[in-house]
């Protein structure tokens, strides 16, 4: 395809403008790097932009050494996991249907979904509810309340309503059931959307704090970002005496490096999941 | 309850008798099995914890339950509404409530159209990845470097300094705050906001961009004329989700950005039920609070609902 | 066709999962009740060697990060070992009190309220008047002497006055202290270095912020030097505001009778002059600019890196800063206390209070034997032979042989777990603080050390106890912005930085009373007309 003069001046202005703000975008994550390498006089003089001053690994050392973190770490790794894959089956299969007008209960429980998105239950009886399914001290608290929500599942729904009909149609014609064509048709040429969705999920589970906080008071059974605040909980003045520790790191170093840690993972993974958001890679499917 | 339904039904046209549900079970109960899960979800997890909220009618304490507690009527609300301050977070609400839904919710829209038009692919996935990694720091975080940026010796003062300006110190003062919201919602969150959008745009037939290319479009017509009209639904199903939360600011970023200087215009109903409900363990005025967003949210979502139906069709959530 | 395959698999793998953990949940759920039925009643049919019975209590506190408390750890034997209860204390986020508050009303609204616990926020007062408290006036003389006389009995009638019913009956452990805890604490050795003196009068103090200032006192030729400062919310600057006879407390401001009658320290016009002379401050560039911006972390940055002339924290802790800033940067700073200094008219103090706040509750119960094991307990606690033992923890975990000497080893999150019980920092005195800083004492560090003791043996003569040592903070119910002072605090910082004029105050003063000042001072002055009978 031939561009014309006009166009390309327009294609470089645009990529111009997004690679500085990109830039700009990456500004939190190197100082928090730049933090997490840096001495402690260094954090306490607040002098730290985007580079480390006096370099030193004692705050990565003293976090990456710690049992609990690793523990965590792979408590949180597993959950996403299970809980991702999980939370795609349920959404998937919920959206399906929603998306159908022939459906007749289709709008009522798009409805009843919304609506728990809007109202939230008090804090006292979503504990006690949730304690009386057994999910106190449980692990299962980690994975079970993010399999659904009411804003994935909108969003899948969306998607799959643009889905081409008459594929669908052609299918059952060859003797396809309802959950086949989801299976074979639907789920196979939406890549982009469950990926999409799957990724909020797990960025959801891998990110949970506020449900382990209630839920988890067992250190061994600790989420990564639990494991964190323990780690590094601050800003607290407790008048107690105990002697000081000669040590090159403060809470700042620490918390920058626990951070780095806990965001690497799951920054990883998106180049990764990329490919499914290329052009025309739904379309591509449909007719392969 | 009863009455929304009634009003929701009305406007869906649900099968007049109860035998064509039954007929449309029998012919598609692969689909009633296929809810099912998620609607048992939806009951444990959200509906019974949400009969809950009739705490707000109570003065709910801990010792007593739910069942004991004595009931007060609408004492929570009264309180809330004659509040001193109730008109300054009332509208202080409303207006950042406006910022994000005017300013900050087109941004991901508008990020994803540019995005789409980098034809080095290389250096596209390293600008998707570069915009969206500001999501995964958290507001303390964020809110710690925000005020760094515009303490004393920061990039926002050196950069005044150098023009000769003197140092301002822009977290205390109260013209500051909006800007400073609506940027570093941006900052952090557009560049997420883009997976959507982005996921939607690899759906749209390569054909479409071919034929136009072929009519002669510039790049700039078919971002207008294709690729926008294709992303509309994805667009109105996330303004719909949006604008339940019209009331809820994210209680995390206005309190990492709020200092007391600059309560008079970010006082929020998320600080203000902080602050008053959950630091003194006020269940009930929480509760009460919490309600009264919820409602405004639900009218929102029902008016805007319908006015998506009329625009475009079957364009809404139901 | 891969992608195909794998979420078939998935799919498949999930489903199965999906009922499993269904059957999974339910197991659970039966699993559970039953521990929790166990843990109420936690250890009671266990036999130690003796064939005495150990119970096990639950006791909820302050726990910045340390591990938890477990049973047959090495810190619940060492409890064991000293008074024959076992201790356990699961791990509750602190988070400056808030989320342990939220998740110890939780677990009472659960039914599950620890067995002994610290109540945070005045919630005390109404687990009283709900009847889950136990009654302690008669059982803690008899069975907990130790606690009972270590406490002064002043002390307890306040603790009195906390009885909502009105009859005087105690509920609560108070933690006490004999000295005023806080003050303004200045770099002796800048004085000296630019050959001053400590200041006696407010000009004298100026004039030393300003020396502070502008001749570079750290010689490090850069005038980067923050004579004093505070924190965001006007807090941890008391020591300006004490020049004008202010009681307050971290930036809170406190109740004290000022023209004969019970009034909140933060609406006297004490108030607005301190205000006026704090913005002077500010206007002049002898605070941080920063002052209500810092974070905790921010101001002690500040501090530890040698360009803060005076800042606000307890006496007993400036060997922290002092080590900290030779440790990271090699200069010996000399924190010495600044005596209070009084404005012209005024006459300056620290505010001093006897009862610092509530410390334990015990849950309400009919079971003997929880009492008696936390009357054990209590009384271990207040046992001044014990107070070493409950300093230096596990040996091996929080302490460690040094030259023949236990000593307690530098805080570590990763290894230890929470010391629940520390009597030498909960029922104070000069002495068993001077005690404690000896027992961390180490050669290397003796000066930092020998600052703070020193500190802490001149504070007893710089404090005023104030009329409202020990106020419930019931007298707040109903009423969270005064309690939290969200309206003085917006006054206040404008009318520093100057965005206000100093006469807005006299609008502060007239909207706080409007908005349940008038209410909250009623309770404040019956509450205080009852301790002076």
């Amino acid at each position: 395809m031939r561009e014309s003069v006009k166009d390309r001046i327009f294609q470089g202005a645009l990529t111009f403008l997004l690679m500085i703000l990109g830039g700009i975008a990456l500004v939190p994550l190197l100082t928090v790097i730049a933090q997490s390498f840096s001495s402690k006089a260094a954090s306490d003089m607040n002098i730290i932009n985007l580079w480390p001053v006096g370099f030193t690994l004692d705050s990565w050392k003293y976090i990456l050494s710690d049992v609990g973190l690793w523990r965590a770490f792979f408590i949180t790794i597993i959950s996403t996991v299970i809980g991702t894959a999980l939370a795609l089956t349920v959404t998937a299969l919920m959206a399906y249907p929603l998306s159908k007008e022939n459906f007749k209960l289709n709008h009522i429980i798009m409805l009843f979904v919304i609506v728990t998105m809007i109202f939230k239950a008090p804090v006292v009886p979503y504990f006690l509810t949730l304690k009386g399914l057994g999910l106190f001290n449980n692990p299962l608290v980690l994975i079970l309340p993010h399999i659904l929500s009411a804003y994935n599942l909108a969003i899948m729904r969306t998607f799959f309503k643009q889905f081409p009909a008459e594929v669908e149609e052609a299918a059952m014609i060859d003797g396809c059931g309802y959950f086949q064509i989801l299976y074979k048709i639907i789920i196979p040429s939406s890549k982009a959307v469950l990926t999409t969705v799957g990724l909020f999920y797990a960025v959801t589970i891998w990110n949970q704090f506020q449900h382990p906080l209630m839920f988890i008071q067992k250190t061994e059974l600790f989420p990564l970002q639990l494991k964190i605040r323990q780690l590094i909980n601050g800003g607290s003045d407790i008048a107690n005496i105990a002697a000081v520790a000669n040590v090159n790191y403060t809470e700042g170093t620490l918390s920058a490096a626990a951070v780095v840690f806990a965001i690497i993972p799951i920054i990883a993974v998106y180049p990764w999941l990329q490919k499914y958001f290329a052009k025309g890679a739904m379309l591509g499917s449909v007719k392969g | 309850m009863a009455k929304k339904n009634k009003a929701a039904a009305n406007e869906i046209k649900l099968p007049k008798s109860r035998t064509s549900l039954i007929h449309n079970i029998k012919k598609y109960w692969p689909y009633y099995l296929m809810v099912l899960p998620g609607v048992i979800f939806f009951l444990v997890f959200k509906y019974i914890p949400m009969l809950g909220s009739v705490i707000a009618f109570q003065d709910y304490s801990v010792f007593k339950g739910i069942f004991d507690s004595t009931w007060v009527g609408l004492k929570h609300f009264k309180a809330l509404l004659t509040y001193p301050d109730f008109r300054r977070i009332f509208s202080n609400t409303l207006i950042l409530g406006l910022c994000k839904t005017v300013l900050i919710f087109p941004i991901p829209v508008i990020l994803s159209l540019m995005l789409n038009e980098v034809r080095n692919l290389k250096l596209k996935k390293a600008i998707q990845t570069a915009v969206y990694i500001p999501y995964f720091l958290s507001w303390v975080i964020v809110g710690g470097l925000i005020f760094d940026i515009f303490g004393v010796g920061g990039l926002f003062n050196n950069i005044r300094n150098f023009f000769g300006l003197n140092t301002l110190l822009a977290m205390q003062k109260e013209s500051w705050f909006r800007p400073i919201y609506v940027v570093s919602s941006i900052w952090k969150d557009a560049g997420w906001g883009t997976v959507v959008y982005l996921a939607a745009i690899s759906g749209i037939d390569l054909s479409l961009y071919e034929s136009a290319a072929i009519d002669g479009a510039s790049r700039l017509k078919r971002m207008r004329y294709i690729t926008f009209p294709l992303l509309v639904p994805t667009i109105l199903t996330l303004f719909l989700l949006s604008i339940g939360s019209f009331l809820e600011l994210g209680f995390e970023q206005v309190f990492n950005l709020l200092t007391p200087m600059t309560y008079s215009v970010g006082d929020v109903f998320d600080t203000y039920v902080y602050r008053v409900g959950i630091q003194q363990a006020q269940y009930s005025f929480t509760t009460a609070v919490g309600l009264f967003q919820s409602t405004i949210g639900l009218v929102l979502v029902v008016t805007f609902n319908k006015l998506a139906n009329k625009f475009s069709d079957d364009g809404g959530l139901w | 066709m891969k992608w195909n395959k794998t979420i078939t698999l998935l799919m498949a793998g999930t489903m199965a999962i999906s009922t499993m953990t269904g059957c999974g949940a339910k197991e659970n759920l039966t699993e559970t009740t039953q521990t929790s039925a166990v843990s109420q009643s936690p250890g009671t049919n266990e036999e130690s060697g003796e064939g005495e019975k150990i119970v096990d209590l639950e006791v909820w506190n302050t726990n910045i990060g340390f591990l938890e408390v477990k049973k047959d750890g090495p810190l619940y034997n060492l409890y064991k070992d000293m008074f024959g209860v076992g201790i356990i204390q699961p791990y509750v986020e602190w988070n400056g009190g808030t989320t342990y508050q939220e998740q110890l009303n939780l677990k009472i609204a659960a039914g599950e309220m620890p067995d002994m616990f610290l109540p945070v926020n005045g919630m005390e007062v109404d687990l009283a008047k709900n009847g889950a408290l136990l009654d302690l006036t008669d059982i803690l003389p008899e069975k907990a002497p130790h606690l009972w006389e270590s406490i002064p009995q002043e002390s307890w009638d306040v603790i009195r006055s906390y009885d909502p019913s009105g009859e005087g009956r105690i509920y609560m452990i108070p933690t006490v202290i004999d000295y005023p805890l806080m003050c303004g604490l200045i770099r002796q050795d800048w004085l000296d270095k630019l050959g001053l003196s400590i200041p006696e009068t407010q000009e004298e103090f100026v004039e030393v912020l300003r020396a502070f200032k502008n001749q570079d006192p750290n010689g490090n030729g850069q005038t980067d030097e923050v004579p004093t400062g505070g924190r965001q919310e006007a807090r941890w600057m008391d020591h300006l505001f004490a020049m004008y006879g202010i009681a307050i407390w971290e930036g809170y401001p406190q109740w004290d009778v000022y023209d004969g009658e019970m009034t909140y320290a933060g609406v006297t016009p004490n108030m607005k002059d301190a205000l006026l002379f704090i913005r002077g401050l500010y206007e002049e560039g002898l605070i941080d600019a920063e002052t209500l911006l810092n974070d905790k972390a921010g101001w002690e940055g500040k501090i530890n890196s040698d360009r803060v002339g005076v800042y606000y924290h307890w006496a007993q802790s400036s060997y922290e800063y002092a080590t900290t800033m030779f440790n990271s940067i090699g200069v010996k700073p000399e924190w010495v206390v600044l005596p209070p200094v009084s404005a012209a008219g005024y006459k300056g103090f620290y505010t001093e209070k006897k009862v610092k706040g509530i410390q334990w509750v015990i849950k309400n119960t009919t079971d003997q034997e929880k009492i008696d094991a936390c009357m054990k307990v209590l009384d271990a606690y207040g046992n001044p032979d014990l107070r070493e033992q409950f300093f230096l923890g596990v040996v091996g975990e929080h302490s460690a042989m040094v030259d023949g000497k236990l000593k307690r080893l530098p805080d570590d999150k990763k290894t230890m777990e929470n010391l629940v019980f520390q009597p030498g920092n909960d029922i104070s005195t000069v002495e068993s603080i001077v005690a404690l800083l000896e027992s961390v004492k180490s050669e290397d560090i003796a000066w930092a050390f020998d600052q703070s003791i020193a500190n802490v043996k001149s504070m007893p003569q710089y404090g005023k106890i104030i009329a409202g040592d020990g106020i419930p903070n019931s007298v707040y119910d109903g009423y969270p912005d005064i309690m939290n002072r969200t309206l003085y605090v917006e006054y206040a910082s404008k009318i520093i930085t100057g965005e206000y004029p100093i006469d807005k105050f006299d609008e502060f003063v007239d909207k706080w009373y409007a908005s349940g000042g008038e209410a909250v001072t009623r309770a404040a002055q019956e509450w205080y007309a009852k301790t002076q009978n």
